[in-house]
């Protein structure tokens, strides 16, 4: 009696998409300060101003995409006033 | 002690070493590399226990108890209850 087949995908693409990002801002954020500038691992990442603004952008999209489906909800609820 | 004064004290601690190894307070002179990682680590912090809340729901949703069979029998008890309900004169 296992979940079905979509949840499972979606369950363990989540795992290994989380799991990605983990290891590259690990990487970008505690390992490349101690490796030499020439090296040719500092190709594969965006400059260090970037591991900062990036999760704040993604924060911001966040929170708009909760605002935004909150007022969706919201707005789908109301009730008209009964009239007397 | 109350807890919130153990907690607050404990993270005052964590905040106050932080800010003393990327900004150089006491004029330390630690490495360039050391305080260059120091530097991000409460957004780093922020970030891995988001990757971790994501891995845990992913997880949970993969590995979920879906009883297939018990949702059907169920289903179907519920529509003899009802029609069950019906003759005995309950409007539905």
């Amino acid at each position: 009696m296992c979940a079905t087949g979509v949840d499972q995908a979606v369950g363990m693409s989540l795992v290994v998409f989380s799991l990605l990002l983990f290891t590259y801002y690990s990487v970008w954020v505690i390992v490349l300060p101690f490796v030499e500038n020439d090296h040719v691992l500092h190709k594969y990442f965006l400059p260090r101003e970037y591991s900062v603004i990036l999760p704040g952008i993604a924060a911001v999209i966040l929170l708009l995409c909760i605002g935004a489906f909150t007022a969706v909800i919201m707005w789908k609820n109301r009730k008209p006033k009964k009239v007397d | 002690m109350t807890k919130l004064l153990q907690w607050l004290f404990g993270v005052s601690l964590v905040v106050a070493g932080w800010a003393l190894v990327s900004f150089d307070l006491l004029d330390l002179k630690l490495p360039q590399p050391y305080r260059e990682v120091a530097w991000p680590m409460p957004l780093y912090l922020l970030v891995s226990f988001g990757c971790y809340s994501l891995a845990t729901v992913g997880y949970r949703v993969a590995t979920f108890n879906d009883c297939e069979e018990a949702a059907k029998e169920l289903q179907e008890q519920i529509k003899e209850a009802k029609e069950d309900l019906r003759k005995k004169g309950l409007k539905m």
